[in-house]
């Protein structure tokens, strides 16, 4: 008797923890049997997906399922490639695209939305990448607040750093005491500002190869000055100058917003922090104005943000319907309103013409549909924001200057080996 | 039945500690393992590959400067966090074992800090540090200046842990017997020379678990440095367990950040095992 009662409870414990082994998730179906889950990674439009996700699969019989996750895109990733989870559709950043596609993505070369973009990503002649949006990066600035002061502002003639100085001290003499502010976070000093460095380049990598070998001193380049010299605008006019390095991006965004502020540095994505708050509708981007005269000051810097990508892990027919919503998006009217009039994002289609909302994405949309875009570099390496960060983090507080910032630049990458691409 | 054959007490072990041992391989000592191997490759986290290379991430690691002043910053810190929590923690044990009025509801209000999870707390001692402290002293927050991000991190630290801390404090004072220390009282002690030389060496196993928990938490602190700090300014108080993190994540060096762990979990280990090897020693009885 007690053997068997032993052997029940032996049982009974190694089936408890075959239940917790096995945890292969059944994932539900749709009408004709097929669901895809979708990873999303950016947050601000969550709720949206949630709830397109829903209507999709009410009438494509498709079932829908989108994840969201707070770890960083690669980090995430792994976890769920190690758990051998592959999402249908995964939203990645373009560098994400050169280190995962190659093993991890469907070769999307034959579809039609292919010939409707010029931000797709190639690698190695096969089309991995679908661009979700079009984001840049400029001076953000709200034209109520600088029109109450200086009524003859016009964003398009601002082009060199001293034409920046004479608004903003047009401003400060009418009031405004501090018309800037400037963003400490790392990614955006390092991944976005210097970025606009590199990107300002005609060929980046040759650029980044001369740092590396020493033929280029940054401190004496051209364009790097130039940028600074107006980042030291920014910089000196900044309402929190005196604190910078621990200035919050939301009260910042916020006093840029209600008008306090004039001027900022930042991107089209900021109107997702921004519209938080009692905003001006006469917001919107301009280039960051330079003294070099080529041209660059005419134009918005940016391109493809947010791939998607179709894993060759899922079944043939999940890949199927993957491709399928890829084109709902591009093609189907609804799916144009999802991207554009739900989710507020500008779309990198040009067969898309439906207006965007939001005043910072319509500046971008002018700029990109009047080909006014310098393209992003997408090779920085992983490490890149976060190291050259810290030293323009430096520079921001005032602990070193702009050749020691150029020489802690030049010590990073005598070290950093760019992206494959 | 027998009770001395080998398949009787393997029998009785499978039953009682048998579910405990498979979980305790398959969440602690499997997983270690695995992370052993990864230290061997130069896996960027991701990749189906897993190429082998030996022990060129502990050479790496050794040769990472980053991560040596991140684990030098942790070793200053946990030696500030350690000794003011346990000061700290000693000193409420005390005043709240004294018999004053409304003593349990102190016990419970110095314990609070520690339920709110570190994150949380970050995030609210961020508030205090960057708008309420600099509106009221109209100052610069003490967060961007490198000093003063790792005071904030050592005095956030404390906050947290020293009602955890002093539950166990508690726990010793209530386990020395008031007889002993009348005795010594009677004997001509002063309170002061009876809290010396009779009540602190009672407490003594209390010391040992308080200091080992304080260090081994503060050497892998995370939770806090990422929501109060970030590492922030310019990197200045990035923490050895974010460094890891950053390493293997971030930065996609899966097998070095997991190297670097590993040299953590030694780090730690060592200096844990050898404060209680210490402390126990001395351990006296009434």
């Amino acid at each position: 008797m007690k053997k068997a009662v032993a052997l029940v409870l032996m049982l009974v414990m190694v089936l408890a923890l075959a239940a917790c082994g096995g945890g292969e998730t059944g994932v539900e179906t749709g009408n004709d049997g097929t669901s895809i889950t979708i990873f999303n990674s950016k947050m601000e439009i969550q709720s949206q997906m949630e709830e397109m996700a829903k209507k999709y699969t009410a009438e494509k019989g498709v079932k829908v399922e989108v994840y969201y996750s707070s770890d960083t895109v690669a980090a995430h990733m792994s976890t769920r490639y190690a758990s051998n989870e592959p999402y249908a559709i995964a939203m990645v950043d373009a560098k994400d695209i050169y280190s995962l596609g190659p093993e991890h993505a469907v070769d999307l070369s034959d579809q039609q939305w292919v010939a409707d973009t010029t931000q797709a990503i190639t690698v190695d002649g096969k089309v991995l990448g679908f661009p979700v949006c079009i984001e840049a990066r400029g001076i953000i600035y709200n034209g109520e607040a600088i029109r109450a002061i200086v009524p003859d502002f016009d964003p398009t003639a601002v082009k060199t750093t001293e034409e920046f100085q004479a608004v903003i001290d047009a401003l400060i003499d009418g009031g405004m005491e501090t018309p800037t502010g400037v963003m400490k976070e790392d990614w955006s000093l390092a991944a976005h500002f210097l970025a606009e460095v590199y990107e300002m380049h005609a060929d980046p990598d040759a650029f980044i190869a001369g740092i590396k070998d020493g033929s280029i001193q940054l401190a004496e380049d051209d364009i790097y000055n130039a940028m600074m010299d107006t980042f030291d605008v920014l910089k000196d006019n900044n309402y929190a100058k005196a604190s910078a390095i621990s200035a919050e991006r939301e009260v910042t965004e916020q006093m840029l917003a209600e008008g306090e502020l004039a001027f900022m540095f930042g991107g089209n994505w900021d109107w997702s922090v921004i519209n938080a708050y009692n905003y001006s509708d006469d917001m919107g981007m301009m280039p960051v104005p330079n003294d070099l005269g080529d041209g660059s000051s005419d134009k918005l810097v940016g391109g493809g943000s947010k791939y998607f990508y179709v894993d060759n892990g899922v079944s043939e027919e999940q890949q199927q319907a993957a491709k399928d919503f890829l084109n709902w998006l591009v093609y189907d009217e609804e799916g144009q309103s999802f991207l554009v009039e739900e989710c507020a994002l500008v779309p990198a289609y040009s067969n898309i013409t439906l207006e965007v909302a939001d005043p910072l994405g319509a500046s971008v949309k002018a700029y990109t549909d009047a080909d006014a875009l310098i393209g992003n570099y997408n090779y920085l390496p992983d490490d890149h924001y976060a190291k050259v960060g810290a030293s323009f983090q430096k520079y921001l507080a005032g602990q070193i200057d702009r050749a020691g910032l150029a020489d802690e630049i030049t010590a990073y990458w005598a070290t950093a080996e760019v992206g494959a691409h | 039945m027998k009770q001395n054959t080998l398949s009787y007490k393997i029998r009785q072990y499978l039953m009682f500690a048998g579910p405990g041992t498979v979980l305790f391989l398959a969440v602690v000592i499997v997983p270690f393992l695995y992370g052993l191997y990864l230290t061997l490759t130069s896996w960027d986290g991701v990749s189906a590959t897993k190429p082998f290379v030996g022990f060129e991430n502990f050479a790496a690691a050794f040769q990472d400067s980053a991560y040596w002043s991140a684990m030098g910053r942790t070793v200053i810190y946990s030696v500030f966090a350690v000794v003011l929590i346990n000061i700290v923690a000693f000193a409420l044990a005390y005043l709240v074992t004294q018999g004053i009025k409304g003593q349990n509801f102190f016990r419970a209000g110095f314990f609070v800090p520690n339920l709110i999870g570190g994150i949380v707390l970050g995030y609210v001692w961020k508030f205090v540090f960057n708008r309420a402290f600099v509106a009221l002293f109209s100052g610069t927050s003490l967060l961007s200046t490198t000093n003063g991000a790792m005071f904030c991190l050592i005095l956030v630290s404390v906050w947290q842990y020293a009602g955890y801390m002093m539950l166990i404090y508690v726990a010793g004072f209530m386990s020395v017997s008031g007889e002993v220390r009348e005795a010594a009282m009677i004997d001509g002690c002063t309170s002061g020379q009876a809290m010396m030389h009779v009540t602190i060496p009672l407490m003594r196993s209390s010391f040992v678990q308080c200091i080992f928990l304080s260090i081994t938490r503060c050497f892998v602190v995370y939770d806090v440095n990422l929501s109060l700090t970030k590492g922030e300014p310019f990197g200045s108080s990035v923490m050895a367990a974010m460094h890891v993190y950053n390493q293997a994540f971030t930065y996609k060096n899966y097998g070095l950040g997991q190297a670097e762990a590993l040299i953590l979990f030694v780090v730690c280990a060592i200096v844990g095992v050898t404060q209680v090897m210490l402390g126990k020693k001395g351990e006296v009885e009434a």
